[in-house]
């Protein structure tokens, strides 16, 4: 098999709009999915059925069927509902897909934190939202950070599926060059790259985070 | 100060407070003890109503404490510190954090004079050094001291404690029921749930044993360590003194 090295530098600059569209759908999807998450992850924890039920649904749909099926689901359904344009699309898809799981990591970090924490504040005279806001909820975001930056990295390589809906992102782009300039291999390669290096610079970034926030008293 | 009248708890089947009545006047210390599971942090959360319960009535401060008004209940709080085994500081904030969060949060107190209350009670359980610190960089005797002053700044009526130095290893135990010991002179009203036999002796004014779900016997240390009358507070206290 033939690889052309040099085809990777000529095509790089090519794959650069697609590099934005792979962030663009991925950081609003997770946008959206944080949201829902939060909204969700509180539904799931009421004790009133009117909330948790709904929410139990949700993540039992979308964590039990693929996110491709999900995606055309909306793109074949919601889309022509509503005249959507495909990014939006994309964009919903991914964020309803990602807030069942980011709903299952803030529920876990707020499961996670010791029922004393919340006797504490109720004994100081907290309402129960103050004592989540005040209390709870600043220990619980520490606790979900580092399963959160793996959920964004999950999203970030998922939103590749969004080239299914014709998002021309950077595995749809490569598709496209390679299919006229047959350098599969190479388009791919590119593409590749692209993902690592957004993956290592988030790593690193979560990282970072991590560290400063360990720094202000652990446990 | 504190009524407690024909209160009756049940955890599922469990039948864990049967029929208490309790009496605290202001500035008295009372000391319960009694065996592991007899009912004595149950009775305790109960009082400020971190448990439910499913009969009698707790009165504070003259107000007969109504279970399902969520209003009545935390301004109720407010007016009761409580003290836990386990300490329960707020890990997220420092230690002066802590201690204004109550008063500046619950009683929109200004930040300025939230400090000021801090600084006193840091001072009163010795930690003025510590006001920066966070809680993961202290001894259990020096949490369990922040944890006091944290109940101490929302300047409660009545102070609850539930076995304050359990937790603790030996050598640290007399820092905090010194700390203890002067609340109680300056006529703080307590109650205390403890193993420190020496403690309550030296501090309570009436002791109080529980066995069962029921308050078996009180008196003063005097009449509960010297001659106790039932024979199950003998029993008791033939173990463990
Ligand atoms: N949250 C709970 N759920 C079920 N049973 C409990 C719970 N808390 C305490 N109990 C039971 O209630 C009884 C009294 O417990 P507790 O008040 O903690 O006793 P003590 O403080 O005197 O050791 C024990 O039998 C204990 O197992
Ligand atoms: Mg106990």
């Amino acid at each position: 098999m033939d690889y052309n090295v040099s085809a990777l530098i000529e095509y790089f600059p090519y794959f650069i709009p697609a590099a934005w569209k792979t962030i663009e759908v991925t950081a609003l999807g997770i946008l959206l999915g944080m949201v829902l998450g939060l909204l969700t992850a509180f539904s799931r924890l009421s004790k009133n059925p009117l909330f948790n039920v709904p929410a139990r649904l949700y993540i039992f749909v979308i964590r039990g069927t693929p996110l491709l099926l999900q995606l055309m689901f909306l793109y074949f359904g919601l889309r022509s509902i509503l005249n959507l344009e495909a990014l939006t699309t994309a964009v919903i898809a991914l964020g309803i897909h990602n807030g069942a799981y980011i709903a299952e990591i803030f529920r876990g970090a707020i499961q996670s934190i010791a029922v004393g924490q919340m006797e504490a504040a109720r004994s100081l005279g907290m309402t129960y939202r103050k004592a989540m806001i005040r209390i709870i909820l600043p220990q619980a975001f520490k606790r979900a950070i580092p399963p959160l930056g793996n959920q964004f990295i999950i999203a970030l390589k998922d939103s590749s599926l969004a080239s299914a809906i014709t998002i021309k992102e950077l595995l749809l782009k490569s598709q496209q060059l390679a299919s006229s300039n047959y350098y599969m291999m190479e388009m791919l390669t590119i593409a590749a790259i692209f993902y690592l290096f957004y993956t290592s610079i988030f790593t690193w970034l979560v990282h970072k985070i991590e560290e400063k926030l360990a720094v202000s008293g652990s446990r | 100060m504190i009524k407690v009248r024909k209160l009756e708890k049940w955890f599922g089947k469990l039948h864990v407070l049967k029929g208490i009545d309790l009496d605290v006047n202001p500035s008295e210390v009372v000391v319960i003890i009694g065996a592991s599971g007899s009912g004595k942090s149950t009775l305790l959360r109960c009082i400020n109503f971190l448990e439910k319960f499913q009969k009698g009535t707790v009165e504070i401060d003259g107000k007969v404490i109504d279970k399902n008004n969520e209003k009545m209940k935390n301004a109720m709080r407010t007016h009761v510190g409580m003290v836990f085994q386990h300490f329960n500081l707020f890990p997220h904030m420092t230690v002066l954090q802590n201690v204004i969060e109550g008063p500046s949060q619950v009683k929109k107190i200004s930040k300025a004079k939230a400090v000021e209350i801090g600084k006193y009670y840091l001072e009163k359980v010795g930690l003025s050094d510590k006001e920066v610190a966070y809680p993961s960089m202290l001894s259990g005797g020096q949490k369990q001291r922040v944890a006091i002053a944290r109940a101490l700044g929302m300047e409660p009526s009545v102070m609850l404690f539930d076995e304050p130095t359990s937790a603790l290893d030996p050598e640290l135990v007399g820092e905090v029921l010194s700390v203890m010991k002067d609340l109680a002179s300056e006529g703080m009203t307590m109650v205390v749930v403890t193993h420190e036999m020496g403690f309550a002796r030296e501090v309570a004014d009436r002791v109080i044993y529980m066995d069962d779900g029921l308050i078996v016997e009180e008196g003063t240390p005097e009449e509960i360590f010297n001659n106790p009358k039932v024979e199950r507070t003998q029993e008791f206290l033939s173990q463990i003194l």
